[in-house]
């Protein structure tokens, strides 16, 4: 395990140094890649499946791409994506995506194989870690450790942007069809494991959606919804496993604009398990979740951001008083870029409930229902 | 803690001692000959340069090209397309991470701005005002 990350981190490493401080270039081909290590140390509980109550290092990620602009219109590309976050992640190095893209123009474009979901503000970019202020998104709706599940479908997105005139900005869409399943090694898989269902091999089902966000002629201002749909089958050492199709819409606004940005996200969803366990017959497990974030920030230099967000998820269909069915948290964060490719982030979080991001296995004294959080993450790119 | 307060007392007189560096340097921006616009907006120029649009608003189609880092490259985020250095660089990143884009050309020194500028058909970049810039059009910011 330590051999994997430390060949990723010193591979990238040596790649970006190379790079004299940009990109790689050969012919049409460009390489880009990322590096981070952090260190998180919390109070009470374990979080994120880390050791983090003696201090964890437990949490590597590295990424490398390679494109191909064959021409004007048509791309090609793959990434491949190592992460590490606790006992989740491995050794292995996933395909993060992988894709054709032919632009006809700005109105049509279609990608096909294993594309990026867009929903919400930042479903897509989540597991890049260069592109944003925060060490951790919120956990409510970017749940660092379910992401290897929600982030790509195998399929085609047609995709395209429409002028609606000078008065009216500019509309966006994505709509995508396709295949996924999922991780054998995440949170989400944990969470089942917990609850008694353990898979022979992960589940996977059909993802169909859509994303639509309306540039409005304000400059900086982006108002938008998502919807993704998923359902999934899967065998269990002992039944079968159902999920209906869910919906799962999110709404959402930002406004970026010199120095200071501010965004917001409220999302809903109604989904249903259905286990069929040998000689017990089947229960249906319910959840009705409804999260929202509202977060800014400000740099307060070229190179020096500071920012805030609070995130509140509830399961509406249980007891809002239970710390298991809830989670609040307050985020503070500052950014210090040294270069447009090295990079120091530093995070604390004040939460209250585990509805998310807490697991059994490491903590099995049971739940405490505060926990403050510190993160440290030290980042390259190019 | 005290080690992080005095870190990041250095780390903002560092930033600040780079912002009045780009104080004194001015932007052009400039476009291959072939280009048919005669002037753009920074609404523009905001748009081209971050990703969000492969088109000036009449419809033609340009290629943005950067600058790596420098004076010219800080003028240019601040003043031109309104956000920090590093920021402009972060926003075409997202893009090539999640999939959706390449990179564009991006050079060190300004010179090769201008050259490649010069035969690139539909080429967009800027460069300081003191810069020699034969071979390109000069596109004012209204």
């Amino acid at each position: 395990m330590f051999r994997w990350r430390l060949l990723a981190a010193a591979a990238l490493a040596v790649a970006g140094l190379c790079s004299a401080q940009s990109d790689v270039e050969l012919g049409n081909l460009q390489i880009h890649g990322f590096a981070t290590q952090a260190l998180v140390a919390t109070s009470h509980n374990n979080y994120l499946s880390m050791d983090s109550r003696n201090g964890s290092l437990a949490w590597t990620e590295a990424a490398l791409n390679v494109n191909d602009q064959v021409n004007d219109r048509l791309r090609a590309g793959v990434q491949f994506h190592y992460t590490r976050l606790g006992v989740f992640g491995g050794d292995d190095i996933s395909v993060d995506w992988a894709l054709g893209d032919y632009a006809l123009n700005q109105y049509f474009g279609l990608r096909a194989g294993k594309v990026k979901i867009r929903w919400g503000l930042y479903n897509d970019t989540q597991d890049y870690d260069p592109g944003y202020m925060w060490s951790l998104l919120p956990e409510t709706m970017y749940a660092v450790d379910w992401r290897a599940t929600d982030l790509a479908q195998m399929g085609a997105e047609a995709y395209g942007k429409v002028p609606l005139g000078e008065h009216l900005g500019t509309m966006s869409y994505s709509a995508y069809y396709g295949n996924y399943f999922y991780s054998s090694s995440d949170g989400l898989m944990e969470s089942f494991k917990e609850e008694g269902l353990n898979f022979t091999t992960p589940p996977g089902g059909k993802t169909p959606g859509f994303d639509l966000r309306w540039a409005m002629p304000v400059s900086g201002l982006e108002v938008g919804g998502s919807l993704m749909m998923y359902n999934a089958t899967g065998t269990l050492t002992n039944g079968t496993f159902n999920q209906p199709t869910a919906f799962w819409p999110a709404y959402y606004a930002q406004y970026d604009f010199k120095k200071f940005f501010t965004s917001g996200q409220y999302s809903k969803v109604v989904e249903y398990n259905i286990s069929n366990i040998a000689g017990s017959g089947p229960s249906i497990d319910g959840l009705d979740q409804r999260a929202w974030f509202a977060m800014g920030g400000y740099h307060l230099t070229d190179k020096l951001e500071a920012g805030a967000y609070y995130t509140h998820l509830l399961d509406a269909g249980h007891d809002n008083s239970d710390p298991d069915n809830y989670f609040r948290d307050w985020v503070v964060s500052g950014r210090y870029d040294f270069n447009v490719n090295f990079y120091l982030k530093m995070e604390g979080h004040f939460i209250d409930g585990n509805a998310v991001g807490f697991y059994t296995f490491d903590n099995p004294s049971g739940f405490a229902r505060r926990t403050n959080a510190g993160v440290v993450k030290l980042g390259f790119s190019f | 803690m005290k080690i992080g307060t005095h870190g990041l007392l250095f780390m903002a007189a560092l930033s600040l001692s780079s912002t009045g560096l780009r104080a004194q340097v001015r932007v052009l921006m400039i476009a291959n000959p072939g280009v048919k616009a005669e002037a753009v907006t920074k609404k523009e120029i905001r748009s081209v340069f971050t990703g969000a649009s492969v088109s000036l608003s009449d419809g033609e189609r340009v290629k943005p090209v950067l600058l790596k880092e420098g004076p010219a490259q800080a003028a240019f985020a601040s003043d031109e397309a309104e956000m920090s250095q590093v920021g402009l660089i972060v926003c075409w990143r997202n893009l090539v991470f999640s999939g959706q884009a390449t990179m564009p050309q991006t050079f060190g020194d300004e010179p090769s701005v201008v050259s490649y500028v010069a035969r690139t058909p539909g080429a967009l970049g800027y460069i300081s005002t003191a810069t020699p810039h034969e071979g390109v059009k000069v596109l004012p910011v209204k």
